[in-house]
């Protein structure tokens, strides 16, 4: 038998490793080297018998160097009747320990038929939505009764957290919801112009842009974002809070989390958003306003004559008048989801995940039903 | 019993010269320590003393404000990621398995990064580390959600065994354990060290593994170490580790290390 280098030594360990040989004649063979992880499929390919026959032996004096999965090879190995000789003291406790376990292969894992898992998938999909949605109206109904109770009992109000959420949902948010204001007046006038030009009416664009602003893009533009920034925030506040334990605390020491935890963030939210939503329509017709100068030649002046003329005031109070109830919606999901994080630290992004669609899916749907409640009142 | 393996004489591991700071507050001040191949050595300390950080600096994630830690002779900011994994294993106080992978994905991940083993070969070793750590097989296919603190910290023991490193360290190996766990944990450290002539190093403030499992004892005390064997530091006159090894809580871990040392 002839001695070949190891063969499969991947190149991200030391380039020129140790090396195993075994030589040999008939039933007995001899291991030089080392024999650890790097060298054993050199060793494995090499460590041949002629016959399968009973006096098979080892001899593994020259092996300077054994490690763990070397020792269960030949361990292996002798467990099939092959005899090691010339162990060396260094190598017996190693040979003991490994030879001493008791070694059973991992188990495989339990595989359900792909059929079957979307049979599962599907059940299970419609369990949950059947309870999600009990579950949304439950604490939908729980909160609102919370905050009317603490609306009606203003000592139970916490002004430092409300002013808290105010500032961190609404003021630090105003730059973000500007910008995204004006950038969709401007897509509106761009998309507007366009349309309208071949049929001479391109003047309307200013009517298109602000009817559109007022009555629906400042406050979608506006709830989604919210939903995003501060929905999301809710979640993993209260979702970290929960996952140490102090949601626990709050109700040990007989403090009720939906008061000290959800209240102010609703409270907070409903002041909020409308504002934020007010700022947004602001942006939104000064967007216009640029549009009108770039695409239309219409000056700020002109613009701001035009304006009460093609707008009224139901139009800014129809979009306007969504934003207290979607940020109802928002603060009610995010919380909800921070109260449903449990233990573990994967089941906060989860829920925050869960929480952002959620409440922005409500946005729209909630939207949806404006639309056709104002189609009907005929404003 | 203090010297585990036959001659633990060159250091495998020395620091020099350590010193950390966080803003004005010094942890470590001029800090130098020397882990011999083949021992035991427990880092205690108290609360906020900067045992974490002093191991976070030994395995090389934390780059100290001065001195360096020489890690086989070579400096451990500079070994190669490769080389490290092959060196080092450490067990982190709350495991760090990997959520999103079973148990034996876990053992089997720095295999499947730093050697060319087949599949089939890296289960029956991950089978055999699981077995190593004392964890029956089934485990194996557990994902790290479904186990019992005990069992996540031999899973994780399993895993910074993989590649079978020089020098295993340590972090809080029994705290949040039950007793027998423990106890369970202090025998596995004893037979790692003696079976495999691993070096040691565990981070720790349970008296019972102090005194049954180290054969010497740093003590982190004035932003520096106090090394000694757990009879002179008995011995002591320094009023901290005075206190630390004779409180009342010392005692019984003093009892246990009498049982165990047999005589």
């Amino acid at each position: 038998m002839t001695k070949v280098r190891a063969a499969r030594q991947p190149a991200s360990v030391a380039p020129s490793g140790p090396t195993v040989s075994i030589s040999g004649d008939g039933n007995r063979l001899a291991l030089a080297g080392t024999l650890d992880r790097g060298t054993l499929a050199a060793a494995r390919a090499q460590t041949q018998w002629p016959k399968q026959g009973p006096a098979r032996s080892l001899d593994v004096a020259g092996m300077d160097g054994l490690d763990t999965p070397g020792a269960l090879y030949l361990c292996g190995l002798r467990d099939q009747g092959v005899k090691l000789t010339g162990i060396r003291v260094e190598h017996r406790a190693l040979l003991d320990l490994i030879g001493g376990l008791e070694l059973e292969p991992l188990p495989a894992v339990r595989s359900v038929p792909r059929w079957r898992q979307i049979v599962v998938e599907l059940g299970k999909g419609a369990h949950d939505a059947r309870h999600e949605a009990l579950d949304i109206v439950t604490f939908l109904g729980r909160a609102a009764s919370w905050t009317v109770n603490s609306l009606l009992h203003p000592a139970c109000l916490r002004p430092a957290a409300i002013s808290r959420h105010i500032a961190e949902t609404g003021i630090h948010a105003l730059p973000i919801i500007g910008l995204m204001a004006v950038m969709i007046a401007i897509v509106l006038g761009y998309q507007g112009v366009a349309q309208l030009r071949p049929y001479g009416g391109e003047d309307f664009t200013i009517n298109l842009v602000a009817v559109s602003v007022l009555r629906e893009m400042g406050v979608l533009i506006t709830a989604i974002m919210v939903a995003g920034r501060s929905g999301s925030a809710f979640t993993a506040e209260i979702g970290v809070m929960k996952t140490r334990e102090e949601v626990d605390a709050l109700q040990v020491m007989g403090i009720e989390p939906m008061q000290v935890l959800v209240v102010p963030r609703v409270i907070a939210l409903v002041i909020t958003l409308p504002l934020l939503t007010f700022f947004a329509d602001i942006m939104g017709l000064i967007g216009g306003a640029a549009i009108s100068q770039f695409l239309l030649d219409v000056s700020p002046t002109q613009y701001l004559t035009r304006l009460p003329q093609v707008v009224d005031g139901s139009d800014f109070f129809v979009g306007l008048i969504k934003a207290p109830i979607f940020a109802f919606f928002i603060a009610v999901t995010g919380c909800m989801h921070g109260l449903r994080v449990s233990g573990s630290a994967e089941s906060v992004g989860r829920e925050t995940t869960r929480a952002v669609v959620k409440s922005i899916f409500l946005v729209l749907v909630l939207d949806a039903f404006f639309s056709v409640l104002f189609e009907r009142l005929g404003v | 019993m203090t010297a585990r393996t036959s001659a633990p004489t060159e250091p495998i591991l020395s620091a020099r010269g350590i010193v950390n700071r966080f803003g004005k507050q010094v942890v470590h001040d001029k800090l130098s320590l020397e882990i011999m191949r083949g021992e035991v050595i427990g880092i205690a300390g108290g609360s906020g003393s900067g045992k974490s950080v002093l191991l976070k600096t030994l395995v090389g994630l934390h780059q100290p404000n001065a001195g360096e830690v020489l890690l086989n002779g070579k400096a451990v900011q500079s070994i190669s990621a490769a080389e490290k994994a092959a060196l080092i294993g450490v067990l982190f106080q709350q495991g760090a398995l990997f959520s999103s992978l079973s148990v034996a994905q876990n053992i089997m991940l720095p295999m499947r990064e730093h050697t060319a083993l087949p599949a089939s070969e890296q289960e029956q070793i991950a089978a055999m580390k699981l077995a190593l750590a004392g964890l029956p097989a089934e485990s194996g296919i557990k994902f790290p959600a479904a186990l019992s603190g005990g069992m996540v910290k031999r899973a994780a023991f399993a895993r910074a065994l993989a590649l079978d490193p020089k020098i295993l360290f340590l972090d809080e190996p029994t705290s949040d354990l039950d007793p027998i766990a423990a106890s369970g944990i202090d025998a596995l450290i004893r037979q790692l060290n003696e079976s495999l002539g691993i070096t040691v190093v565990i981070v720790t403030h349970d008296l019972t593994t102090l005194f049954t499992v180290c054969g010497r004892i740093a003590v982190l005390v004035d932003r520096n170490v106090t090394v000694d064997t757990a009879d002179k530091l008995l011995q002591s006159d320094h009023p901290w580790i005075h206190e630390f090894f004779h409180g009342p809580r010392a005692e019984g871990a003093m009892k246990a290390r009498k049982g165990h040392h047999g005589n």
